[in-house]
């Protein structure tokens, strides 16, 4: 029986809090070393009291985990490693139940070389339906313009099959083959997998890869107008049968590239902004706003139902694809000094390492994050502080069990250590005995307590998530100055001025709001008067990677000095 | 009062079921429910009411009204969730323009008094219509001391009863407070409490108060402190913890009303012994202090310290401190800092201090409306701290 939708607003994720994850590194109930349903459903109440209002799941269906997941050899059920379905329903249930809504994993691009599918295109004779659910060729010289994605494993995207006699098309891995979309029945399979899922009660899917579902010669392969008409007809589905659910689109792509994505609010509700993230470590590294107030200036307006995903780190790498070749290297320069941390056209590190573990760089950057446009998401571990493994392959570095305490496995795990699916993290800064959810719940000044009050600040200003943005110019570039607005259309506005020091030292700044003149600005976190803002120069001063949020009253509404 | 169960429908005329105004009545004895509709009866023309009550209806001895019956619920001392699901459906059902809800025992609210909540929500300028009772000095303390004050500062509001017995409200009030009861009743908490004060003011509907004598005011079943307080309360506090998003904006004060001066009868309601109510705080200092030092800030513990040296004669609690203690216990309610049953419990004695300093204040001559104004406007005066705290609940706090 199909559920109806958790959410009450359609619009619920302007607002929302996202929170990755991964049900492997979360929480272990079975002690066999790999997280799983019933370990993540004993920590709901965390993240709950974290401010989190949808959870996003890594994929966790079943896979032989040889992309973490992102190889998936069946779209219908639940890796036994981490429960079973009726795991997977109490989960949604207890989530729903704490007002959380749950975005799941729709890799559609490629399935495992392990899927039945595959297994059966490749014994099947050429033309033939099972043949056609993938994209064969008896040359490797179709479609030489699409780049290949995982430089530092795949020379091709051609892979030969020595059973089928025929190469397969892959952008990923040589073990995931493309699904191909040409083929009306694999989109009939795509619908009956998310009807599965949405019928469940799940409230959000995140599309993986979506830029590349369709290929045509003489292209790149990515954004084709197929592509499109294949998330349209998705789109168009869910609209008809399900209320209140969300498309989120992975398109590592520039923003223009990314803007039809959105289409006429018809395609995807949400986007991630990739390039908005790695330009934010740039900003920062260069105490200079250029970088930011650029690539906004480049994005482009959405639709009114469509809203920007930001994040600051995520499970990949930080990946460096949408920057110049210039940016690139000096991002390399100056957050990978040991070649280990790169993979990829990207960085590998968590948030805490990659700014030094300094507080005020983190809580910055976060101020950065939870005041764009757009909705934020955040990687699991992040809001303590964790730290990354860079001796680990490809990108589990940034995988590793999320640390509770300082018992044994971090409380991740009662197995024998040895058994844990990666290792712990352990070094002196960042390893779990110093770095863990127990000691910062009981420390008042720990960052868990500033992310979740930091969070609890954002959802009582809708203005966050729905309102526009502009930015101020002030001369000191080492100033990221910016009014957030919302016309609440009963005549009220809501508005926020957003100040953030880029430098390591002190700035002083002076911003022209004239046009504000008469506002009243209260400091949002403490409620402090600020003095009224006049024709003259708005003059602060701010300390080092400090930011200030000030609401802009009417003159009549400031608070009591 | 009533639930949503199946409505079976009596003594009705056979024209029409139309009504402008639907009345529902809670449970009472049957010479109450006759002087009820009787007010009823002769407030409205009979035409334009239908009348449900959980009650059996006397065809031989009630007005000629066109009545419906409805299940009773448990609670029966206010309205609740259920009541408002049952209310908002049966109106729309039989097409009313206006619901008119009436607690236990009002049969002591006047033709009057029933004529002004109704006829003001049958207007499109008022979509709530709430009393303010005349009530005996001492009573609906708990009202006086925390629902009142908090409604009034964080929703802008002067509703004096927030959690008010009768209630007069336009169709779309009552469908607003039926789709917030829904949350409680598809969970099987029909018996929750609703704020409709706080709806309406969220919701951005007009609220008007209507001054309505002297009246009963039912009593729980077990009227226990230690039940009472921590249900009312807590529900409240979830209230404002829900519309946080609300009232942390800045909201100016509608205009102040001239407190209502209290009846001669009123006042002579019988010295109180304030006695037991401050040993129970003295007592509670000693036990409840390591409690209390969890979610109050060392000024407001120095002030309870100093409180819980005083002398019964001499016992006056600071109004700025008690919307403190207040403001704070709303902000441990939300952190959870301790199991909430434990954190409302650990209230009481604070709640009794400031009877006893209330009850001391007026023997002293205030008139009690006016040290309850005293005490609403510190709550409105140190707003600002509540938002404060609320933003960013670090203990490292003055």
């Amino acid at each position: 029986m199909k559920k109806l939708a958790s959410a009450t607003d359609p619009l619920w994720y302007k607002d929302a809090i996202i929170y990755e994850l991964h049900v492997r590194a979360f929480a272990d109930s079975n002690a066999d070393g790999i997280g799983d349903f019933p370990g993540l459903l004993s920590r709901l109440d965390y993240l709950q009291d974290l401010g989190v209002t949808c959870i996003w799941l890594l994929p966790f269906f079943p896979s032989p985990q040889r992309d973490d997941g992102y190889d998936i050899s069946n779209y219908v059920d639940v890796n036994p490693s981490y429960g079973t379905l009726n795991d997977f329903k109490q989960f949604l249930l207890a989530a729903h139940q704490r007002n959380m809504q749950v975005m799941i994993e729709l890799v559609i691009n490629h399935t495992s070389d392990q899927h039945p599918w595959f297994k059966a295109a490749r014994l099947a004779p050429p033309g033939s339906p099972a043949r056609e659910m993938y994209v064969w060729s008896s040359t490797n010289q179709l479609y030489q313009d699409a780049r290949i994605i995982f430089t530092d494993t795949e020379i091709s995207n051609w892979k030969w099959d020595e059973t089928a006699k025929a190469y397969y098309w892959h952008r990923f891995f040589s073990h995931q083959p493309d699904l191909n979309f040409d083929n009306p029945a694999v989109i009939e399979e795509v619908l009956k997998a998310m009807r599965f899922w949405l019928d469940m009660g799940v409230d959000a899917l995140r599309m993986d890869a979506i830029p590349y579902l369709a290929e045509r010669d003489g292209t790149s392969c990515e954004n084709l107008p197929e592509t499109h008409a294949v998330v349209k007809t998705l789109r168009a589905t869910i609209d008809a049968e399900y209320a209140n659910r969300l498309i989120l689109a992975e398109a590592n792509q520039w923003p223009a590239d990314v803007r039809p994505y959105f289409g006429d609010g018809d395609e995807c509700h949400m986007a991630f902004h990739f390039p908005l993230m790695p330009r934010i470590y740039m900003a920062l590294r260069q105490e200079d706003r250029l970088p930011i107030t650029d690539i906004m200036a480049q994005t482009p307006a959405i639709p009114a139902n469509c809203q920007w995903g930001l994040f600051l780190r995520n499970h990949d790498e930080l990946t460096l694809e949408m920057v110049t070749d210039d940016e690139r290297d000096y991002m390399y320069i100056a957050y990978s000094a040991d070649p280990r941390m790169r993979v990829n056209v990207g960085i590998r590190r968590r948030l805490a390492p990659l700014v030094d573990n300094n507080r005020r760089r983190i809580e910055l950057l976060n101020s950065l994050l939870l005041s764009f446009p757009g909705t934020p998401i955040l990687y699991y571990g992040d809001e303590i502080g964790m730290g990354d493994n860079i001796y680990l392959g490809d990108r589990n570095g940034v995988r590793t069990p999320m640390q509770w305490n300082s018992d044994r496995n971090a409380g991740f795990s009662k197995c024998d250590p040895a058994r844990l699916y990666l290792p712990l993290v352990m070094d002196p800064i960042y390893g779990y005995q110093a770095i863990n959810v127990e000691a910062q719940v009981s420390d008042q000044s720990s960052l868990l307590h500033w992310t979740r009050n930091m969070i609890a600040l954002r959802k009582l200003f809708q203005v966050f998530g729905r309102g526009t943005l502009s930015f101020l110019n002030p001369a000191n570039r080492k100033i990221l100055a910016y009014l957030r607005d919302l016309d609440r259309g009963d005549g009220t506005h809501e508005t926020v001025l957003c100040v953030a020091n880029l430098s390591r030292f002190a700035q002083p700044v002076a911003l022209d709001m004239a046009d504000r003149a008469g506002a009243e600005p209260v400091e949002m976190l403490g409620y402090v008067p600020f003095p009224t803002v006049t024709e003259a120069p708005y003059v602060l001063t701010l300390a080092p990677y400090s930011f200030l949020w000030l609401e802009l009253q009417p003159s009549h509404a400031k608070p009591a000095s | 009062m009533a639930t949503i169960y199946p409505v079976s429908e009596t003594n009705v005329p056979s024209v029409h079921l139309e009504a402008e105004l639907f009345v529902l009545l809670a449970a009472m004895p049957p010479e109450q429910l006759e002087a009820v509709l009787s007010h009823l009866a002769a407030a409205f023309p009979t035409e334009s009411l239908l009348v449900a009550s959980p009650d059996a209806f006397r065809p031989d001895s009630t007005p000629p009204l066109r009545m419906v019956t409805v299940p009773a619920t448990n609670v029966s001392w206010t309205l609740n969730a259920a009541d408002f699901v049952t209310a908002y459906q049966l109106a729309e059902k039989h097409k009313a323009r206006a619901v008119l809800m009436l607690g236990a025992e009002s049969s002591s609210l006047g033709s009057s008094a029933l004529s002004d909540l109704a006829q003001a929500v049958m207007n499109p300028t008022t979509d709530l219509a709430v009393p303010s009772y005349q009530l005996p000095a001492n009573a609906a303390l708990v009202n006086s001391a925390i629902l009142y004050p908090l409604t009034r500062g964080l929703f802008g509001s002067r509703a004096r009863f927030p959690l008010a017995v009768d209630l007069g409200l336009s169709l779309r009030m009552s469908e607003r407070l039926a789709t917030a009861a829904h949350r409680f009743t598809a969970a099987n908490q029909g018996d929750a409490l609703l704020w409709p004060v706080n709806e309406a003011t969220v919701a951005g509907f007009a609220i008007n108060q209507f001054d309505v004598g002297t009246r009963n005011l039912p009593q729980p079943a077990g009227p226990d402190l230690n039940t009472i307080l921590p249900m009312v309360v807590g529900s409240l506090f979830s209230d404002i913890d829900a519309k946080a998003a609300f009232w942390q904006r800045p909201r100016p004060l509608p205009p102040l009303r001239d407190p209502v001066p209290r009846s001669q009868a009123a006042l002579l309601d019988g010295a109180t012994d304030v006695a037991p109510m401050i040993q129970a705080f003295q007592l509670a200092y000693t036990n409840l202090y390591e409690i209390w030092s969890l979610v109050l800030p060392p000024n407001s513990l120095l002030g309870l310290k100093r409180l819980s040296v005083l002398d019964a004669a001499a016992f006056r609690m600071p109004d700025s401190l008690w919307a403190r203690i207040v403001f704070d216990f709303l902000l441990a309610y939300r952190l959870r800092t301790i199991n909430r049953g434990h954190l409302l419990g650990a209230m009481i004695p604070l709640y009794l201090a400031w009877v006893a300093s209330h009850l001391n204040i007026t023997a002293s001559g205030t008139e009690p409306e006016r040290h309850i104004e005293a005490v609403a406007a510190a709550f409105d005066a140190d707003k600002s701290y509540l938002f404060s705290r609320w933003r960013w609940p670090d203990r490292f706090n003055p």
